[in-house]
């Protein structure tokens, strides 16, 4: 009896899986022979911004399927790369080695993005306070250890800076924030250049009490929670650090001068490299020259593949991107603003269209 | 050497067993509270997101529902434990019935160490072998292989502590009515084992669940619901939205994010309450202490 | 024989798990073994870890291509694993122990399915979610109650309970939401065990005059002592290669070595999940092949420490019952 009863049960079981599996089965449409798929994987500063282009694309083409990953713009370009992914999203351009090795992925601007220096400094966050690139790089190494540190003090003169410990924070997984946050540093600061130089991650200098955190939201959360600490954060979470209520550092640019990340000077920086900017616009953007270039912005890319396996798909990548580095389709402010990237300049546009026109 | 008697060594007995008492149920307490407040966390914040159209929309990458991930998390899951559960089971009855040699204890020895390999590793694995080498792309196959891996061996040794409970005159007394082999571990000791290997498997589904990193390398994600194809198809799953999502700069997006928390601990519950429903069905009352 | 095929069945099943991790392991030595060439052996004992410049081109050294400062010294994350690990099962067992009496024996039938209900839905809370948890709401409370309280009790009598606590995130925080992720792990597999302890057992340490606490302590849970360390070891696996939660609580150290339990660490498996992305953009491929090396080290580890954990319970052959 009781061996029977078990059978009957253990038959339940198989029978319910096998319904569930075949009701997952039945959810699914038959996809449309027409539809070309496109996976789009990589840095997780653009991910928001493909997450807001891709629907309103989607319902001009429906036979387009745009699938969209946030994985790391180190992924982005290995599975460009490798093939599993059409369009690899990155933060970085590649190193030339890089480009020597895989001749055939194009790097592709789609957008300026910019980066904040915060700071949690009971009674300071409302006020900006200025800082620069070698007192920031003293910070990080370890040898700027205290707030009212004098090559602080000296920054921000009349401002009660408290005798405190600073916590810097940085990103423990890779990212473009901390890439344009160590070339400023890099490019302000020999001697940060010379020991630790700049990368998607780098060698952090041990300074004690220093902290690693993950992803922008984590470095809002660390640095809300450490009272003293010092964080960069990408300018896509302008919101999330001010229902913090950190402060947002002036950052001393290559003129002299000290600015906050806004329209005009993230503009004014990338208009300073446009004439720069090479055919293969591979290029940093960080600490422009000119009076009020913002220091920390950088160009986010599409790392494409020229050669694509068949020619619909690269029709339909030509056709995207196409629409992406346009003001009038993805470089729309109405989706810019949301991710607070600037459109590219006109040149730069019509250097990513010439780039894109060589997807075949 | 007895202990001269004391009179208060009775009530010195009964204060220590008091104070065990205290003690176990503070660590209950211990780990209930931390659970409840993740509990109330994740509700809290994903309170917004909870509507029908999470069952019946595919996500759009901010917001929308999450049918895609739900669906893909079902199909995973599913496909690792096709995989996983035969093989943990007969892998735990041959430890537990014939792994006394030195094959039996090396392979236990492995078992234990393949739980120490962190799913990433497992993942990056099935990237290069599975998803590049073979060539299968993300998809179905090498995320449920990749998780079928990182299970196997919590199945294979609940299975195992399980039948090794079986009292061994149960097993005798089959052989001594001339049953074979077969019948004797499925038919007598597996009933009486099935609780312990249920744990196993239960604990398989809810970690095969809860996990991200093995399968962004492995079944990539999808924000279109799955089309049925076993390769060449990247599929979603709640873990992708829980970890991306959050990393994103709009509200609806973390809600969503905290919403698909809420559905990974909803759908073990729902597995659990199921299989304790079928076990209390399958077997005959526990005969009384 | 009839037997002969059921006993096949189960021998191909069971040499699956044998073929699987060896070829993870084969995997694992192809693989990064441009990185064991280069890294020798110096760098179990380097704590700097760095990738070098990624942008310049590359030098050669001991006959490998690589970037130039590159250097892959583990020590830090070797030291970051073994202490979390340890932490975690020393705060783990003990509470697994207490929560499954509780659940096999200081419960009323009715309500025992219910507080299981609790504790095995510890396993259901993904990773990511313990580590957003950890970060929001455990970590101030390590830094402003649990932090001060440790460090001036036993914080007076070791000191490496003592010193500053920083803000919460570290050695302490990563090893809580590890014992968090343990915890069911083992309470379910002793309160298994527990439940089957035939009557007649208990029956007679009762006779023997026992209190209840008495008749778990001394006649139930010796019987499921082999349940005890196979679960043990099953949650030291489970906190060796936790990724996720960890990463997020952990505090990322670099660098540098924890000098109390508060202090950042960074265990082996976050690293690897948070360095991949970084290292796939070397153009030499060693970054990689050198996470492929820790991997692998890691492998080595967990091989080692079951081995002790069987050596130290003297149970090389776990379950005996």
């Amino acid at each position: 009896m009781q061996k029977f009863r078990l059978t009957q049960g253990m038959r339940g079981a198989v029978a319910a899986a096998a319904i569930a599996t075949v009701a997952t089965l039945g959810t699914a449409p038959i996809a449309s022979a027409r539809t070309i798929d496109i996976l789009e994987t990589g840095s997780t500063l653009l991910y928001p911004l493909f997450n807001l282009w891709v629907p309103v694309y989607h319902r001009m083409h429906p036979e387009i399927r745009i699938n969209t990953q946030g994985t790391g713009s180190g992924t982005g370009i290995a599975e460009a790369i490798s093939g599993v992914a059409q369009i690899g999203a990155s933060d970085a351009y590649m190193s030339d080695m890089q480009v020597k090795q895989n001749p055939a992925i194009l790097n592709i601007p789609l957008a300026i993005s910019a980066q904040t220096i915060n700071y949690n400094v009971p009674g300071l966050n409302n006020i900006h306070l200025k800082l620069n690139g070698p007192v920031l790089a003293g910070i990080y190494d370890g040898q700027i250890r205290d707030w009212n540190n004098p090559a602080i003090q000296r920054l921000n003169p009349g401002v009660r800076l408290p005798d405190h410990v600073i916590t810097p924070i940085h990103r423990t997984d890779g990212s473009g924030d901390t890439f344009i946050f160590s070339q400023y540093l890099s490019f302000s600061t020999p001697a940060w250049n010379a020991r630790v130089g700049y990368g998607t991650t780098i060698s952090w200098p041990a300074v004690q009490g220093g902290l690693g955190a993950i992803g922008n939201p984590g470095m809002v959360q660390a640095s809300s929670q450490t009272p003293y600490s010092i964080a960069y954060i990408g300018v896509s979470f302008t919101r999330e650090v001010a229902r913090a209520h950190l402060g947002t550092a002036e950052i001393e640019n290559r003129a002299g001068m000290f600015l906050l990340p806004n329209l005009h000077t993230v503009e004014a920086a990338a208009q300073q490299l446009v004439a720069k900017t090479p055919r293969d616009e591979r290029i940093s953007l960080v600490f422009a020259p000119g009076k009020f270039s913002y220091p920390i912005i950088n160009y986010e890319y599409a790392m494409v593949n020229a050669h694509q396996a068949d020619g619909a798909t690269a029709i339909a990548l030509r056709n995207f991107l196409s629409w992406a580095v346009n003001t009038r389709g993805g470089n729309a402010a109405r989706f810019l603003n949301q991710v607070r990237f600037i459109a590219l300049p006109p040149r730069i546009s019509a250097l990513s269209r010439q780039q894109i026109a060589k997807i075949h | 050497m007895s202990r001269p008697f004391k009179p208060s060594r009775i009530a010195r007995r009964r204060l220590v067993s008091g104070v065990s008492w205290v003690l176990s149920g503070a660590a209950f307490l211990l780990v209930a509270v931390p659970l409840l407040d993740i509990l109330y966390t994740v509700l809290k914040k994903g309170f917004s997101a909870l509507s029908p159209t999470l069952f019946t929309e595919v996500t759009n990458g901010i917001s929308g529902g999450l049918l895609n991930a739900i669906t893909g998390t079902l199909v995973l899951v599913t496909g690792a434990l096709v995989i996983a559960v035969p093989v943990g089971v007969l892998a735990g009855i041959h430890l537990s019935e014939f792994g006394r040699g030195a094959f039996g204890r090396a392979v236990r020895f492995l078992d234990d160490v393949l739980t120490g390999v962190p799913s990433i590793v497992l993942g990056y694995f099935s990237y290069v072998t599975l998803v590049i080498g073979v060539g299968w792309q993300f998809s179905v196959v090498a995320g449920s292989i990749t998780l079928a891996m990182m299970v196997v061996p919590y199945i294979a040794r609940f299975t195992e502590i399980a039948f090794s409970q079986v009292p061994n005159n149960l097993r005798e007394a089959g052989y001594a009515l001339g049953l074979r082999e077969f019948t004797v571990i499925t038919r007598i000791a597996m009933p009486l084992a099935l609780p312990g290997i249920l744990t196993g498997v239960l604990l398989a589904i809810a970690i095969s669940l809860g996990e991200t990193a093995p399968l962004i390398y492995t079944a990539g994600w999808s924000n279109f619901l799955w089309s049925g194809r076993l390769v060449h198809e990247p599929i979603g799953y709640l873990t992708y939205v829980i970890w991306s999502f959050i990393n994103q700069p709009y509200r609806s997006a973390h809600a969503l994010a905290f919403a698909a928390a809420f559905l990974v601990i909803v759908l073990v519950l729902l597995t659990n309450i199921a299989a304790t429903w079928l076990l209390r069905r399958t077997r005959p009352a526990r005969p009384a202490p | 024989m009839t037997l002969k095929p059921f006993r096949m069945v189960l021998l191909l099943a069971t040499s699956l798990i044998p073929l699987a991790l060896a070829a993870i392991f084969v995997f694992l030595v192809r693989y990064s073994w441009p990185a064991i060439h280069f890294n020798g052996f110096g760098f179990l004992a380097r704590h700097t870890w760095s990738l070098g410049n990624l942008y310049a081109n590359p030098t050669v050294k001991h006959g490998q291509q690589v970037p130039i400062g590159a250097d892959y010294g583990i020590l830090v994350f070797i030291v970051g694993t073994l202490s979390t690990s340890t932490v975690a099962l020393a705060i783990a067992i003990p509470v697994s122990l207490g929560v499954a009496v509780f659940l096999a024996e200081g419960l009323s039938a009715r309500l025992r399915p219910l507080f299981s209900f609790i504790v095995e839905l510890l396993a259901a809370v993904p990773s990511v979610v313990y580590g957003l948890w950890g970060y929001s709401v455990l970590t101030p409370i390590i830094a402003h109650d649990i932090g001060p309280a440790v460090r001036d009790s036993v914080g007076r009598v070791i000191p490496f309970f003592g010193g500053s606590i920083g803000s919460g995130y570290g050695l302490l925080a990563a090893s809580l939401v590890l014992a968090l992720m343990v915890v069911p792990i083992i309470a379910a597999t002793v309160r298994d065990g527990l439940a089957r302890v035939p009557a007649e057992t208990k029956e007679a340490a009762y006779a023997l005059g026992a209190t209840h606490f008495e008749v778990v302590r001394r006649a139930m849970l010796p019987m499921v002592r082999s349940n005890i360390i196979g679960a043990c070891i099953l949650g030291l696996g489970r906190a060796l290669g936790e990724t996720m939660a960890v990463l997020m609580v952990s505090g990322g150290a670099l660098n540098y070595l924890p000098n109390n339990i508060y202090s950042p660490v960074t265990t082996m498996a976050s690293f690897i999940v948070s360095q991949l992305d970084s290292a796939l953009q070397d153009p030499t491929g060693m970054a990689v092949r050198s996470l492929a090396e820790i991997a692998l080290i890691l492998f080595i580890i967990a091989v080692l420490t079951n081995v002790l954990a069987r050596f130290l319970t003297g149970s090389r052959n776990v379950p005996t019952i």
